[in-house]
């Protein structure tokens, strides 16, 4: 029924169903609330903020592949 | 308990009723007291009236200017986004546009984004970006009219939508077969049909732009500040003129008390997008 | 073909306009937060500088402060006025004489300008001349001072806007539970399921996207409620009611310190993105379970 009217919706391990656009959006609003809570409290303890966007990145493809 | 007795269900929606008007009310009395009163014993009856408070807000001429550039702007938003509205919402449903989904639902998003994050940007905006020559967009009529179509316009679109799905398109297929021009089908078939919808979108849209604080009291400066801003300016600098405050708020509040009964059973679809039907 | 162009033709004014004063804005704010940019520092121009105002902002106890009793606020009015509303909402199922004209009164907050309600509660609890600390001190002499006291301004503020809101979530609750088929009722009935029973397991699924529009909804509203704290507290006392909204128009706007400005921004508008993308997804999520 669904596949009928977006036939890019699929539905991976995420609760419901997306198209590769709500993954990408899932995944940019993990990166910043990530950056955010690193930079809080983390980066204090001397670790760069640029590792919070590496795991946002290899966490955002594996979204946007199975998602 | 309560469903063997309906006197007892009128009791407690007189009670409810009460606290709903008691507040307005209330303002009603602090603008008619003598200034001299204001400070005994609050009274919750009516001992004397005097309309001092409310002479005293229209002999105000800052307040007068308030009160004309809120009409201008209110009238020139209400009649723009429902124009505006209206043919955007001819399209979405009369043709097949690509996209045209995402386009609507973005819309909507227009009129969640919470109006203060977007005080700094159109601040800056108004100010140095859409600036042609010596003409700038803030502070004038035409700048606060057209920034209050980010919320207004997506709710015109938002109700006159059903409106002209309601609309049979076999009426202008047929008068396109016909001969009719786009323009004369919109104009002396449509519109007609949609008058009632319109008239709706027009009253609400102007409520909600006569209410507006906030954009009003960074985007404006002198020329076009609206009666809402007049209101709390007052309170700022002279602090304890209490009566004219509340003379200030009863004409604030008097429009959209003359509209109420008009619109009431549309406002709760229009506040909750659609999503209930009131 | 020539229809097609028509069609977006009509669109291009509303495209034109909700893109200036709308997207534009956005990506506007998105790309000043990234910079350095301060009119009355010694250097005027914007200088790029990474995500050196959001570190700043993570650390803003005053913005943190303000978020969280934001939190606070959106939280207590709005189970406030989910639990009144469904009373009420189940109040008014049953029929009794002047039902409508209730209904009425009841719906007449709903259009009156936020500042305008502001107003009026702050003549009805300013110490001075207000009614309400006037009858508490004389009843219960309890001291209501919304100008010292945090709590009392925090709970007014709670207080008003419940009386302005609340009556969006009766109508609205009202307009499913009036939809709703009366045979599992009955069933119920029949089965001999007692009241609560019944709320749990046939009134609550039942009028769940109701409940979950008009949740989301007032969620949103309340978390940018500006004008009527403006006017009542003016943030006041202290910070007890700087909301997010008040703390931006009091506190960030009037330094002229854009760069750092635009960072609270966009978080901002970050957040009620998430809220507002929720409220998408757990309105579409059920609907495409069952497909």
């Amino acid at each position: 029924m669904s596949d009928k009217t977006e036939n890019t919706a699929k539905s991976g391990f995420l609760p419901i169903e997306t198209n590769w656009f709500d993954r990408l959006f899932i995944s940019v609003v993990i990166w910043v609330a990530l950056s955010l809570f690193w930079m809080r409290f983390i980066e204090p303890l001397g670790l760069s903020v640029w590792i919070a966007a590496a795991i946002s990145v290899a966490l955002g493809a594996h979204i946007i592949r199975k998602g | 308990m309560k469903r063997s007795n309906p006197w007892l269900a009128v009791l407690f929606w007189t009670f409810l009723s009460f606290l709903t008007l008691f507040p307005i009310y209330w303002l009603f009395v602090i603008s008619v007291k003598p200034a001299v009163d204001l400070f005994s014993t609050p009274d919750i009856l009516l001992t004397a009236i005097d309309w001092q408070n409310y002479v005293k807000v229209m002999n105000d001429s800052t307040l007068r200017g308030y009160m004309m550039n809120s009409l201008i702007i209110s009238t020139g938003n209400a009649v723009l986004v429902t124009t505006l509205g209206f043919l955007a919402c001819y399209a979405l449903t009369r043709f097949d546009l690509p996209g045209k989904e995402s386009v609507f639902f973005w819309t909507i998003t227009n009129r969640m984004a919470p109006p203060a994050v977007f005080l700094l940007p159109l601040y800056l905006l108004l100010t140095q970006v859409y600036v042609i020559g010596d003409f700038k967009l803030a502070d004038t009529h035409l700048g606060m009219i057209l920034v209050y179509c980010t919320f207004n316009l997506p709710f015109a679109i938002w109700t006159l939508r059903p409106t002209l799905d309601g609309i049979p398109k076999e009426l202008d297929e047929a008068a396109v077969v016909d001969g009719a021009s786009a323009w004369k089908v919109i104009s002396d078939i449509i519109f007609p049909l949609a008058r009632p919808g319109l008239a709706v979108t027009l009253i609400l849209t102007w409520v909600f732009a006569w209410n507006e604080y906030l954009l009003a009291a960074t985007l404006t400066n002198f020329n076009a500040r609206t009666l809402t801003t007049g209101l709390s300016e007052y309170v700022t600098t002279t602090g304890t003129e209490w009566g004219v405050m509340a003379a200030i708020s009863v004409f604030t509040l008097i429009p959209a008390l003359i509209v109420f009964g008009m619109v009431q059973k549309h406002i709760v679809a229009g506040l909750t997008f659609g999503a209930v039907k009131g | 073909m020539q229809s097609k162009k028509l069609g977006w033709l009509l669109l291009s004014p509303t495209l034109f306009i909700l893109g200036l004063f709308g997207i534009f804005p956005f990506i506007y704010v998105v790309w000043v937060s990234f910079h350095e940019w301060n009119p009355f520092a010694a250097n005027p121009e914007k200088l790029f500088n990474w995500a050196e105002n959001y570190r700043k902002v993570v650390f803003d106890a005053q913005f943190l402060a303000s978020l969280g009793v934001t939190l606070a606020f959106v939280f207590f009015a709005v189970v406030s006025e989910v639990v009144i509303g469904y009373l009420l909402a189940q109040a008014f199922m049953k029929n009794f004489p002047g039902k409508s004209f209730f209904r009425t009164i009841h719906t007449l907050p709903l259009i009156m300008a936020p500042i305008i309600v502001g107003s009026i509660w702050k003549l009805m609890t300013t110490p001075s001349i207000g009614i309400i600390p006037n009858l508490l001190d004389t009843w219960f002499g309890i001291d209501l001072n919304i100008g010292q006291s945090a709590l009392a301004a925090f709970s007014i503020t709670v207080i008003m806007d419940i009386w302005h809101w609340t009556p969006l979530v009766t109508l609205s609750l009202i307009a499913a539970l009036v939809s709703l088929p009366s045979d599992p009722f009955e069933q119920a009935q029949i089965d001999g399921a007692n009241k609560r029973q019944v709320f749990w397991h046939i009134t609550l699924p039942m009028i769940r996207p109701a409940l979950i529009a008009t949740v989301f909804i007032r969620l949103m509203d309340a978390m940018r409620t500006v004008d009527e704290v403006l006017m009542l507290t003016g943030g006041g006392p202290g910070s007890a009611t700087r909301y997010v909204g008040v703390h931006i128009y009091k506190e960030v706007f009037p330094r002229t310190n854009y760069g750092y400005g635009s960072a609270i921004s966009v978080i901002v508008l970050y957040l009620s993105i998430v809220i507002c993308w929720l409220l998408y997804v757990s309105l579409i999520a059920p609907r495409n379970k069952k497909g």
